[in-house]
């Protein structure tokens, strides 16, 4: 048995709104209705989670303007994640619910209360996943002249855990006394200051809040390198890893936990759910028919644009792809944004042409295509290989309620079928589902 | 006509826990239940808003330690009300829903995208009460040593609310274009970096979200100084005052009147709430015995330990009033923290003890005593002297409160023709500002 999550990869924000499936997206997208769906039929597919990615800001590295960012609504507009949560728990009762928090726009004090907050709200099925945010523009809005360096960003981050941390645990857990004769609400000899001082961030504490039902809300982490990973492997319950083969995925699976270890903590307390784009239909060759349609999407001189438009994001702001010849060499510099990501695309680059790699795929985790049957299969078989405590994280880029329910009520039965994903949420919480198996 | 709003006064905290009309406080108070029966209630009651306290702190003043705060559950625990705000809004069409933001809590780019965000769910009815936070424990919980002085607090306000406001302008009206053919979703040169450098805040922008229903949420403030009052006076639509008479209330409408002209505003644009406490019942002799009863408890010693506590508190943080003598006369310093509320509480308290002062009447706005059709008929006439704009009710948040106020005291002043008895207009803007105080009316 895996875990099944899904990446919501643009967070609360444009979904493809023009063209075939985007039906009235264009004008409803601040509206909840689409993610309460998404949200409901999450759970009925047997989802352990959905991960909320999130940025803030409009991006304008490729070709030095916004006019790309807004003509097709790239990244943006996007609404501040966190509020759909509660209407997204009311909707459900088991899915765990993972809102992106940048340790560079959010005081550590706001976010451990917000995150008891939705805990309290979601009955225990609230979390957050850490980032330091990717580019100079969301550092600007808040207060930068520019973005730190990535090794210093993870540093701040992982003070900004402990911070955050100290204060999930400031109140003790038989603190409160609800003694209505007295009357005496809780024990102050049972709730602590942190007097947390750092070299980023200070603060007295304790929370003002009383603990949820997690306690602890769930810690997602998103950043592969190695102080991503070192910041999972300190305070993450769930890590979304790229990996493009079944032997990258063990590979990854075996350094978490070294690190694990070396931390401390269990191998089993940490779970790698590994980014795939599946394509998958009814048959083998209706799947196949979608890529070989992709293939002649990916021609498109928009399509390419759109692509480059990725890598300059990716690149952190250094890389603006519109300056380079198309039928050119691919540069082959990395930047400071998505280390990662931009690493796993430009890979074997070195030959290509930048439209080569523009046209060629998509390269974001790892490729299932076939019937429903064939990828359950396929994702069977990876997971065997990449060892215990690992799952998927499911993205589809040009979400729309139909490529939702191709995964929840099509491929998902199928893995249920096979025992591959859960049948059933066996505990009250989050943390205790997702650590189940 | 006047409007009415509900101060929600311990935000989404615990609240009344024992006692009577507690019922499963004690447990429930963080579940959204009460927040969504308050939230429909207040809108069968023709309420034009909930406006949502907030702190960021466990008090620990009275005393120098955090007991008498937790034994009460004084301010603490509260849950973050933000979250509470979109499960409000499904519940409710029409009503208004205020949550208070902090300038020393929240940076402006987060509160700016967060308000617009609510405005998208809310269909139109987002607003913040901008504060600056009071005591040094919040300040503390938020990077500081000590909070800012006073004046410096407001200075840091002002410059706050301009960094929101540019953001909130950072989308031109026209600049969504929505052109499915092309495709084209948004014109970017009607998008624009907002570049604002100031003494506390530096912010590129432009905002990454489309502007909401209101285009610019509602802002409230909650501060009677006189910074509070200059920065309701720049950027405010509504305000939360504390008035004693309703010559106070006058003066005090006639006081924003001019600075509201000075800032180049209307003086209906913005809309004063004064804050009330009313004992109200079926019949007058009820009420005046709920009245006696509320002034037999002010004896009990945990009422006069939990007066000392608000008013430690109030001090922000610098005076411990378990210190003083009971029977001794009452101090007369007035702190740091809610200067206006100490002001109130302490004022003709010279020639008292502090056990006269603390025993005595609660003094947190206007009184009003009486069965529902004689308190109607004095808030209309108190309304009458003071020529706008509206009450803020304060009450304990039990089932009863609040069903006394809604569906007791709300359809006496509907009757009368002194508050709504529909919402005309979509947004929580358009209703607060529909209808104009008697003064502009002539």
């Amino acid at each position: 048995m895996f875990h099944l999550g899904w990446f919501l990869g643009n967070g609360t924000g444009m979904y493809p709104w023009y063209g075939t499936w985007a039906n009235t997206y264009g004008k409803d997208w601040t509206k909840p209705g689409f993610f309460i769906d998404l949200a409901t039929s999450l759970e009925r597919g047997g989802f352990d989670l959905m991960f909320i990615e999130d940025t803030a800001m409009l991006e304008d590295t490729y070709g030095g303007s916004l006019d790309m960012t807004l003509r097709y609504g790239m990244m943006a507009p996007k609404n501040d994640p966190m509020p759909y949560i509660p209407l997204m728990a009311q909707a459900t009762k088991h899915l765990g619910l993972v809102g992106t928090v940048s340790t560079i726009q959010y005081p550590p004090y706001l976010a451990a209360r917000q995150a008891v907050t939705l805990d309290h709200l979601t009955n225990g099925r609230s979390g957050i996943n850490v980032v330091t945010s990717v580019s100079h523009r969301v550092a600007q809005n808040y207060g930068y002249d520019q973005h730190l360096a990535p090794a210093e960003r993870y540093a701040m981050a992982q003070e900004w855990m402990d911070v955050v941390s100290a204060l999930w645990e400031s109140w003790d857990p038989d603190a409160i006394v609800l003694d209505y004769d007295e009357p005496r609400y809780a024990d102050y000899t049972k709730v602590h200051p942190i007097n947390f001082e750092g070299k980023y961030f200070k603060c007295r504490g304790p929370l003002n809040t009383i603990p949820g039902p997690q306690r602890r809300p769930v810690v997602a982490q998103a950043g592969n390198s190695t102080g991503g990973r070192e910041l999972a492997a300190a305070h993450a319950d769930t890590m979304l890893a790229l990996a493009k083969t079944p032997d990258e995925m063990r590979a990854l699976r075996e350094d978490m936990d070294q690190r694990l270890i070396a931390h401390g903590r269990k191998p089993a307390d940490l779970k790698i759910l590994f980014m795939t784009v599946p394509v998958t239909a009814e048959t083998d060759e209706d799947a196949r028919e979608l890529v070989r349609r992709d293939e002649v999407a990916r021609q498109a001189s928009e399509a390419i644009a759109q692509r480059l438009w990725y890598l300059s994001y990716t690149s952190g702001g250094m890389i603006d792809y519109s300056a380079y010849d198309l039928d050119g060499p691919v540069p082959q510099e990395i930047g400071v944004g998505e280390t990662t990501t931009s690493r796993a695309w430009l890979e074997n680059s070195e030959k290509m042409t930048l439209r080569e790699l523009a046209t060629g795929p998509f390269n974001y985790g790892i490729d299932f295509v076939g019937s429903f049957g064939t990828v359950a299969e396929q994702m069977g078989e990876a997971i065997e290989v990449a060892g215990p405590n690992c799952g998927y994280l499911i993205y589809q880029p040009r979400m729309s309620r139909k490529d939702v329910i191709n995964i929840t009520d099509g491929l998902c039965p199928v893995l249920r079928d096979r025992g591959l994903i859960r049948s059933s949420y066996e505990y009250k919480t989050f943390r205790e589902n997702l650590l189940a198996f | 006509m006047f409007h009415l709003g509900w101060f929600l006064g311990d935000s989404t905290g615990i609240h009344k826990w024992w006692g009577e009309w507690a019922s499963s406080n004690g447990t429930d108070w963080m579940k959204p239940d009460i927040y969504l029966d308050l939230a429909t209630s207040l809108e069968r009651g023709g309420f034009d808003l909930m406006f949502i306290e907030d702190t960021a702190m466990v008090e620990d003043t009275l005393g120098g330690t955090m007991e008498i705060t937790l034994k009460y559950g004084e301010m603490a625990p509260k849950n973050d009300p933000m979250p509470y705000i979109p499960l409000m809004a499904q519940a409710t069409k029409h009503l208004g829903l205020v949550g208070t933001v902090s300038t020393i809590q929240y940076p402006p780019y987060l509160a700016a995208r967060q308000a617009v965000t609510l405005d998208h769910l809310t269909n139109g009815r987002s607003g913040i009460n901008v504060v600056t936070s009071v005591s040094h424990r919040v300040a503390q919980n938020f990077g500081y040593d000590r909070h800012l002085a006073h004046a410096e607090r407001y200075a840091m306000a002002d410059e706050w609310m301009r960094v929101v406001s540019a953001l909130w302008e950072s989308w031109d009206p026209d600049a969504i274009v929505l052109d499915y053919e092309e495709p084209r979703y948004a014109d970017y040169m009607k998008v624009h970096p907002i570049n604002f450098e100031g003494k506390y805040f530096k912010c590129r922008g432009p905002l990454n979200t489309i502007p909401g229903p209101q285009r610019r949420p509602v802002v409230a403030q909650a501060g009677n100084s006189e910074p509070g009052r200059e920065l309701a006076a720049a950027h405010a639509d509504v305000i939360l005052a504390l008035c004693k008479n309703p010559d106070e209330m006058k003066a005090l409408r006639q006081d924003f009147d001019r600075r509201l002209v000075a800032h180049g505003r209307k003086p209906s644009d913005l809309k004063i709430l004064f804050m009330t406490i009313p004992v109200v019942a079926e019949t007058d002799a009820d009420a005046r015995e709920v009245s006696r009863r509320l002034a037999a408890k002010r004896h009990d010693k945990d009422e006069i330990e939990m007066r000392l506590w608000g008013m430690s508190y109030a001090s922000g943080g610098t005076i411990d009033y378990l210190k003083y003598d009971l029977d001794g006369p009452v101090p007369q310093e007035i702190g740091t923290g809610e200067t206006t509320t100490a002001r109130a509480w302490l004022e003709n308290s010279a020639q008292m003890t502090l056990r006269e002062l603390v025993t005595g009447p609660f003094n947190y706005g206007m009184d009003f005593v009486g069965s529902f059709d004689t308190v109607a008929e004095q808030m209309g006439e108190a309304m009458e002297v003071a020529g706008g704009d509206g009450f803020l009710v304060y009450e304990p948040v039990t089932r009863h409160h609040i069903i006394n106020i809604t569906d007791g005291l709300c359809p006496a002043l509907r009757r009368r023709g002194l508050i709504r008895s529909s919402y005309d207009y979509p947004t929580f803007r358009e209703n607060l500002l529909a209808f104009l105080s008697r003064t502009e009316s002539g």
